[in-house]
């Protein structure tokens, strides 16, 4: 059961292989997200950050749910030494962690459904829980940044989140936070770990870092990277490859 | 477990795959022969067959070998510029001449990256990917003038 909808400006795509799932499991996911979207959305002049962005909302006086985002925000913000920030120039933008939050609820709906092998992809990001079938990983293909309909590298996940943030990204820049300029120095960074907010906020953050942001995902306990370099060179941290088909590299 | 090791990402006939942006009217692109082999006799801009390097027939269109310059591409920020070279037919190697940021060209972290370029990239089709991370390419300066050099050696 596979279905891809264009939700928070992105296609979402959501595909359970669990045979008892009711459709009305993906329907709950996909009304869940676009609720999220109505709530944080930088693009809706009346989403609730909008609101808080222009001073017409207090944060204290904000839904739960928006509150938790902040806190969240906050706690990476000091886990990753300031280079994920919700808030540049002093806008409010919490969308680095807001996308990888949004899949982490979808997936809890799926499992509170029966979901147990199912994968929710959301603008790039990946949460691949259980099986694609009987045994089978999930194969997530990293996107190669410049040559259409080819992948990077297969990561072969069960029980894994990848996210990928890249300059090349629809939508706009990932910003310096300390110059609120554009990162241009890497043109994605790639985090593979069990967890889809930290996974997203740490490989947002390493793509603000530029050059050395693998550094701080080879320092982040259970969480590996991969990043590519405007010359389309790559590295990696050192325990990437383990996760990768590596049979599949082509030329190798 | 310690530090990162590295390769490549380039390459490729998926190339061929790569397209469709904007490149600037203005700007013309520099093409530069490499410097271990006689110059094309033609510009290479022109439609003419590439200087086989190999007997084998090749198609007519068949990409030169050699580097290419794209146009210096502005931005707010700075001007982007990027140089390819093709060998074979392939692309096998960028080089990133101009960033608004210094640190793309910081020879630091050339330590953990190898120069040596390898072919790495996948045919998403054949590999059977389940799902993708990541988005797709929009038109950014590095694009265009990756895609402008990419368009002189018709491999774009």
């Amino acid at each position: 059961m596979r279905e891809t909808r264009d939700v928070m400006g992105m296609p979402v795509t959501i595909d359970v292989r669990d045979p008892g799932v009711p459709p009305a499991a993906l329907a709950d996911a996909y009304a869940d997200l676009r609720r999220v979207d109505e709530r944080f959305s930088t693009y809706r002049p009346d989403s609730e950050v909008c609101r808080i962005d222009r001073g017409e909302l207090r944060p204290e006086d904000a839904s739960p749910d928006l509150r938790l985002v902040l806190d969240l925000c906050e706690h990476y913000r000091r886990a990753t030494r300031g280079w994920f920030a919700a808030r540049i120039g002093g806008r409010l933008d919490p969308s680095g962690l807001v996308k990888g939050w949004a899949i982490d609820r979808a997936c809890a709906i799926l499992e509170r459904r029966g979901a147990r092998n199912y994968v929710v992809c959301a603008g790039g990001d990946v949460a691949a829980r259980g099986h694609s079938g009987a045994g089978e990983p999930w194969r997530v293909g990293i996107r190669h940044p410049v040559e259409r309909g080819m992948v990077a590298r297969i990561v072969l996940a069960t029980d894994l989140a990848v996210a990928t943030s890249g300059t090349y990204e629809k939508g706009g820049h990932v910003l310096d936070p300390g110059t609120g300029r554009p990162a241009v120095d890497v043109l994605s960074v790639t985090v593979v770990g069990s967890d889809i907010v930290e996974a997203d906020v740490h490989a947002t953050a390493a793509l603000a870092m530029g050059r050395p942001g693998l550094e701080l995902i080879e320092d982040l306990d259970g969480y590996e990277g991969y990043a590519i370099f405007p010359d389309l060179r790559a590295t990696w941290t050192s325990g990437f490859d383990a996760l990768c088909d590596l049979t599949a590299v082509a030329g190798a | 477990m310690k530090r990162a090791i590295t390769a490549v990402v380039a390459t490729v006939a998926g190339v061929l795959w790569l397209v469709t942006f904007r490149v600037t009217p203005h700007a013309r692109p520099v093409a530069s022969a490499p410097a271990n082999q006689p110059p094309p006799a033609q510009d290479p801009v022109a439609d003419a067959p590439a200087p086989a390097a190999t007997p084998r027939p090749t198609p007519a269109n068949r990409p030169a070998d050699g580097t290419f310059t794209g146009p210096t591409i502005p931005t707010r920020y700075g001007d982007v510029q990027v140089r390819i070279a093709v060998s074979g037919g392939r692309l096998a190697d960028v080089s990133v001449l101009r960033m608004p940021d210094d640190r793309a060209r910081s020879a630091e972290i050339t330590q953990y990256v190898t120069p040596v370029l390898r072919s790495e990239a996948i045919q998403a089709q054949s590999a059977r990917i389940d799902v993708i991370s990541g988005a797709t390419l929009t038109s950014e300066a590095y694009a265009e003038s990756l895609d402008a050099a990419l368009r002189q050696d018709h491999l774009g």
